[in-house]
């Protein structure tokens, strides 16, 4: 196989130090997407100065009666976030399930990223936090 | 990492801030991700960007709030003034002047106390309070009490007491927390302490330089939160106070310039058990101000620096008048001295003064501006006089041509509409002094009116307004300071409204609709010849011919030592619009040479005539000079004019005439203004565009 080169890097928001270098931590290519999915998910509006556009309506749709209507309306509000924030993905599928007993969504949500014919898959838990 | 010659840092904007961060993160490899919005590095430089703006918006608005110039919170630039010792002027209370009389009192010394109140007339449904700010006392006699010409200010009287504890407020600093203060109602004294009541009176610090330790002074000035405070010396410049003082501050809190007009007032307080007087209106209520504004601060702060206190300069004077604490204010100001003045006056200052809301001052307001203002800081060998004002008064009639259609107003609303717009653009362009008549700026005013006038003229007429003596002959002189067409009939000088006077026949009919106009004039002969050039070697006396577009016209030259002396017109002749002379020495003169002569045309000068309408309505002369028009000066002389009256409420008398040109420029104490007084200032008539 031969030696890929990163397309996509970086930087790891945990902050982690590689123990080796003593440096911060990156992420690369499908990591590195897989993050900046789920900071856009979980970015609401009016959250990023300047930019009250930018991120998803996810934390509100939580406190909507968990059914089917609120479930498709978060599988429209991920669709929608990814095709105007996220050019690198390609989404495949999207998944919703309700789990109403936990008052929480399950999202899993199955992409390619860029020209990759590798699927990616991302699973949240998406549940109120108060 | 790459070097930061990329980044760029001039940008003071998050979006440019973070464009730039992302042009120099194009620069290295070491993070890719940067353009994703969703990317932790995009939510870092966010972050970056955000506080990178934040900071150059702070330090923009502090350097901003460094200067006067820019500074744009009041604080900021109340706190800049303070550096060129300039206090704001706070709201300035309308005084009025009356006359109480008080009847059925003992012939005893009868006082009028401070504070007294009073309640005006409703202006714009509002009756607002007066008050006298100072105790008056008069000897009744024939149990009558007269006060003549009373003081008295808009507004309510307060008071604040403070007790001085350095403990509290080290700094001695005492607000009045009333935004309406007058500040120059103020009246402070401190008492020793609660258990001994004597007290002292301060007054406010104007002088430093003659302050010492027990000068009994506060100090005045504005606060952070924008209400005035009051501190005192430091022992050294001014006295210092000690814990246990009690403050006692008094003023009057105003409205501004909301009661201006007020002139019938009634009494609301019983003075010693008398209510029964009569009340006389002297002046009504004006000179109100509003506290002085950011703009004013920073224009005249500077200023009042560079008079430092002393009227020296033009300037000098006319930043001391603007900011006089006597509660006047005035639309304009002028001085000049006297060596420019026409006589020339050499030792004198004239001040010729606009006061706001009306169009002269008072000879006591004038007396105190002299004595209390000027004076204490003028030059001492400079005498001050203040001159009224002499006002011109443009007349404007204009015809304006509009498309219907392109506007839903009426024609009455369109007229209407034009008129207040060229009201308002006289208001601001004229109306002070050394302004100009700008005939383009007052066409644009009429056309930014409205879109559908299509074009626009007009002309103007230059009034004179006084209020002619009815009590003996006068005579007057007015200066239009432009040069008068000469009339044609039906034209030229006229007067508004009609006059009376006594039937010289028989005295005791009053002749009624008297009308002054000027004497057409369609002949114009030779006035003078003047000599330019006497010339040398006449034997006798040259021959004179007028040559010209007119006739009739001869003239007679007398030699003195073989120059010509002088030239005698002999006969004016008529119809010359232009004439000139030659000098041909006598037949046999074989020596004289070099004589020219110029020649003065009649028409510089017109009469004035007095005519009414008989019971038969056939015009009638009533005198047939009363007057001189210069129409190349623009002066109009009345000789010994004695009306018996004049058809106004007022007594007053317009004269018009029409001026040759456009261009009409003040000077010194002349004031052109369209008098909104006066509803017949400016006519406009419209007239719609024919479509078919």
């Amino acid at each position: 196989m031969a030696n890929l080169q990163k397309i996509y890097s970086d930087l790891d928001l945990t902050f982690r130090r590689l123990p080796v270098t003593n440096d911060v931590a990156l992420s690369y290519d499908d990591q590195s997407v897989i993050r900046s999915v789920r900071n856009l998910l979980l970015t609401g509006f009016y959250e990023r100065p300047f930019q009250p556009n930018l991120g998803s309506n996810l934390n509100k749709l939580l406190f909507e009666p968990a059914d089917q209507l609120t479930s498709n309306l978060i599988e429209s509000e991920v669709r929608n976030v990814i095709s105007n924030f996220e050019p690198r993905v390609t989404i495949n599928s999207i998944n919703v399930t309700i789990t109403p007993d936990e008052n929480s969504f399950n999202l899993s949500m199955t992409f390619f990223v860029g020209n990759n014919t590798r699927a990616t898959t991302v699973t949240l838990l998406l549940q109120r936090s108060r | 990492m790459a070097s930061n010659t990329n980044i760029n840092i001039t940008q003071l904007d998050f979006s440019s801030i973070k464009s730039n961060f992302i042009t120099y993160l194009q620069s290295q490899n070491t993070f890719q991700d940067y353009n994703f919005e969703g990317s932790s590095m995009s939510v870092l430089l966010d972050i970056l960007a955000y506080n990178t703006q934040y900071n150059a918006y702070y330090l923009n608005m502090v350097a901003n709030e460094m200067f006067l110039d820019s500074a744009l919170q009041r604080s900021s630039v109340v706190s800049h003034a303070k550096l060129l010792n300039y206090t704001p002027k706070s709201a300035i209370a309308p005084s009025a002047e009356i006359s109480l009389v008080f009847s059925g009192t003992a012939n005893a010394a009868f006082t009028l106390p401070k504070f007294t109140n009073f309640t005006s007339e409703a202006i714009d449904g509002v009756n607002y309070n007066f008050v006298t700010v100072d105790a008056k006392t008069v000897n009744a006699t024939n149990s009558t009490a007269t006060f003549n010409d009373v003081t008295i200010k808009q507004g309510i009287p307060a008071a604040y007491r403070y007790t001085v504890n350095g403990t509290t407020n080290p700094s001695y600093k005492f607000e009045i927390p009333d935004a309406t203060v007058d500040t120059t109602t103020i009246e402070v004294s401190v008492q020793v302490s609660s258990t001994n009541s004597s007290s002292t009176v301060y007054n406010s610090a104007s002088n430093y330089l003659t302050l010492n330790s027990t000068s009994a002074v506060y100090f005045l000035q504005e606060s952070l939160n924008g209400n005035y405070e009051l501190y005192f010396g430091d022992g050294i410049i001014g006295k210092l106070l000690s814990d246990g003082n009690i403050v006692n501050i008094s003023y009057v809190a105003t409205d501004g310039t909301l009661a201006a007009g007020a002139n019938n007032f009634v009494l609301m307080d019983s003075i010693a058990g008398y209510t029964t007087l009569q009340i006389f209106p002297v002046v009504p209520a004006s000179d109100g101000g509003d506290k002085e504004g950011i703009n004013s601060i920073k224009f005249q702060a500077p200023k009042a620096f560079s008079a430092q206190g002393r009227a020296v300069s033009k300037n000098d004077y006319i930043t001391a008048i603007q900011q006089n604490t006597l509660g006047y204010s005035f639309d304009a100001v002028n001085v000049w001295g006297g060596e420019e003045n026409d006589p020339v006056v050499y030792g004198q200052v004239f001040i010729c003064l606009k006061p706001a809301g009306s169009y002269n001052l008072t000879q006591t307001q004038k007396q105190r501006l002299i004595a209390e203002v000027i004076k204490p800081i003028s030059v001492l060998t400079v005498t001050p006089t203040i001159v009224d004002p002499d006002y011109t008064y443009i007349q404007v009639n204009a015809s304006v041509f509009y498309t219907a259609e392109n506007t839903n107003l009426t024609a009455a609303q369109l007229t209407s509409g034009i008129i207040s717009s060229i009201q308002a653009w006289g208001d601001g362009a004229l109306n002070t002094f050394n302004s100009t008549f700008n005939a383009y700026d007052l066409l644009s005013a009429i056309q930014s009116y409205n879109q559908a006038i299509i074009t626009s003229e007009f002309n103007i007429k230059l009034q004179k307004k006084f209020l002619p003596n009815l009590s003996g002959g006068t005579t007057y002189k007015l200066y239009y300071n432009s040069p008068i067409e000469v009339g044609k009939f039906g034209s030229g000088v006229t007067s508004y409204p009609d006059l009376q006077y006594r039937d010289p026949a028989n005295l005791s009919t009053i002749i009624d609709g008297i009308y002054i106009e000027e004497v057409p004039s369609s002949t114009y002969g030779v006035d003078t010849i003047d000599i330019i050039n006497p010339g040398y070697g006449y034997q006798s006396s040259p021959t004179v011919t007028i040559l010209g577009d007119g006739s009739g016209a001869t003239a007679t030259a007398s030699v003195v030592n073989g120059s010509i002396s002088k030239i005698t017109v002999v006969n004016s002749g008529n119809n010359y619009t232009q004439a000139i002379a030659t000098i041909t020495p006598a037949t046999g003169d074989t020596t004289g040479q070099l004589g020219a002569v110029v020649v003065n045309l009649q028409g510089r000068f017109g009469t004035l005539r007095t005519y009414y309408n008989n019971a038969s309505q056939v015009k009638t002369i009533f005198n047939a000079n009363i007057g001189t028009i210069d129409y190349v000066n623009g002066i109009i002389t009345l000789n010994n004019f004695n009306p018996h009256g004049v058809n106004d409420p007022l007594g007053q008398l317009t004269i018009s005439v029409t001026p040759t040109t456009n261009i009409i420029s003040s000077s010194y104490n002349r004031i052109i203004t369209i008098d909104a007084n006066d509803s017949n200032s400016v006519k406009v008539i419209v007239r719609a565009k024919t479509t078919t």
